[in-house]
């Protein structure tokens, strides 16, 4: 489903990204793990082409995608991403904000694209809110809707990053509640999130990065009972 | 009470006058609105804009307005440029108006597209959208709605701002508050009751300005008090 080789990226003289490669499979879930400026954000970002790697290639649905020359948007529709912050639109409703892009950019009609956003918006338990503004929901629920958004546009990917950060601890579980259904339902994810727990269970496969470099990946059993890396260790030891 | 016997006196002498000059007051300051809005979003744009030659552009135009004085440029598109075209006291006054309010409102609008979360542009982005639709559908209404409060600001100073075009003869509420005070010599209370025009004018558009924003301010739940 994506196939990442070689990548790199700098941020002026910082090499955040150093030679990266990692293949993703259709179904699969993985997660991202590492301390605060491993770079684990930045690939994820780098999959949507919200950072634009220098170096390598990145192919998604087996399509390569070369930022000069591939539609970046055409891309991007298959990527669903939900960022710490959410990142409602606060001038729309729930309802709004899902069927936005369906509309605008797939060109599907209204009626549909609302029939669609209200089956999305039961499927991530907040039917009764469609006509809500987002600063009258709670952390939990906007994010929600963010996944609900994100889902409208059909993606065949779904990149989570840091989901539940920026949450109050009593709605973190609401929210990996509906990435676990997700995951269930076979959507390919990548996440970066510091919910071990959660790894644990959901993902097929953790990948551990520091400075910028794949150390370590693994299923999630060995990686958190029997780390191989003595910074996989380090950092899992810190987090306990 | 001498006082109250003076300024009934003036509106019963002049009151026809005021409100003809409010009328010109409020026009003048409507037409320089009108195009200084245009030349403000026109100008925020080339600042916002990638390219360089537009940006350069922008800050060109917005400081030598900024950095020289309304009553000089009013004077410069009078009587400066009146020897390659004659333009007429309301319509160079209006321009001079326009070009200067122009200037600030730019700034208004780029500081407000700016001021928006860099989230929205990559979220919208995330979900396919092109650069233009998402500044269009996403960057845009949100920037705007926060533009109302300095912009209504930027109206009020524009329309005291007005009172200059007097010097070249336009035939406004302040020019007509100066030759009604040659007339009576009392200036006490002729520019007290010019005060009083521009003032309750100012409330008034104070007024719809803030019902504006509270009709905008939808996205928002109602009002908490905190005790």
């Amino acid at each position: 489903m994506i196939e990442i080789t070689n990548l790199s990226k700098s941020f002026g003289p910082l090499n955040v990204l150093k030679s990266i490669d990692l293949k993703i499979k259709e179904q699969e879930v993985v997660v991202l793990i590492g301390a605060s400026g491993s770079g684990k954000s930045t690939l994820l970002r780098c999959l949507n082409f919200l950072e634009v790697a220098e170096n390598g290639e990145i192919s998604i649905d087996s399509e390569k995608v070369i930022s000069q020359k591939t539609n970046l948007n055409k891309v991007r529709e298959k990527v669903g991403m939900v960022f710490q912050h959410f990142n409602l639109f606060p001038h729309k409703t729930v309802l709004e904000n899902i069927i936005e892009a369906p509309i605008f950019v797939r060109g599907e009609n209204k009626e549909e694209a609302r029939e669609k956003a209200r089956i999305l918006l039961k499927k991530v338990g907040l039917q009764d809110k469609a006509h809500f503004y987002p600063d009258q929901l709670s952390g939990g629920q906007k994010q929600r809707v963010a996944i609900a958004r994100a889902l409208a546009m059909e993606p065949k990917v779904m990149l989570f990053d840091e989901p539940t950060s920026a949450l109050d601890p009593e709605l973190v579980g609401e929210v990996l509640q509906v990435m676990k259904e997700l995951a269930r339902e076979g959507m390919t994810m990548v996440i970066v999130t510091h919910e071990m727990g959660f790894a644990r269970e959901v993902a097929d496969r953790v990948v551990m990065l520091a400075d910028g470099n794949i150390i370590e990946e693994g299923h999630p059993e060995d990686i958190f009972t029997n780390p191989k890396h003595e910074r996989t260790q380090r950092f899992l030891n810190q987090l306990l | 009470m001498d006082f109250l016997h003076n300024i009934i006196g003036i509106l019963n002498e002049h009151g026809i006058a005021f409100l003809k000059a409010t009328w010109i007051t409020i026009s003048i300051t409507g037409v320089s609105l009108f195009f200084g809005t245009i030349i403000g979003i026109v100008f925020a744009g080339f600042k916002i804009s990638s390219i360089k030659f537009l940006n350069r552009i922008s800050d060109i135009y917005v400081g030598i307005i900024r950095g020289t004085p309304l009553i000089v440029q009013i004077m410069f598109l009078y009587y400066g440029i009146a020897s390659i075209v004659t333009l007429d006291s309301f319509t160079a006054g209006a321009l001079a108006l326009g070009i200067h309010t122009g200037a600030y409102i730019s700034e208004i609008f780029r500081g407000a597209v700016q001021s928006i979360d860099r989230g929205q542009m990559e979220a919208a982005r995330s979900l396919g959208m092109s650069y233009s639709l998402s500044m269009r559908r996403i960057i845009f209404p949100q920037a705007f709605k926060r533009s109302i409060p300095p912009l209504a600001n930027q109206f009020i100073i524009s329309l005291k701002d007005s009172s200059l075009v007097a010097y070249i003869s336009v035939i406004d509420l302040y020019n007509t508050a100066l030759s009604v005070q040659g007339e009576n010599y009392m200036p006490f209370e002729t520019y007290f009751v010019v005060g009083l025009y521009y003032l309750v004018i100012v409330l008034i558009f104070t007024w719809f300005t803030n019902r504006l924003e509270k009709k905008m301010d939808v996205s928002k739940p109602k009002e908490v008090r905190i005790a």
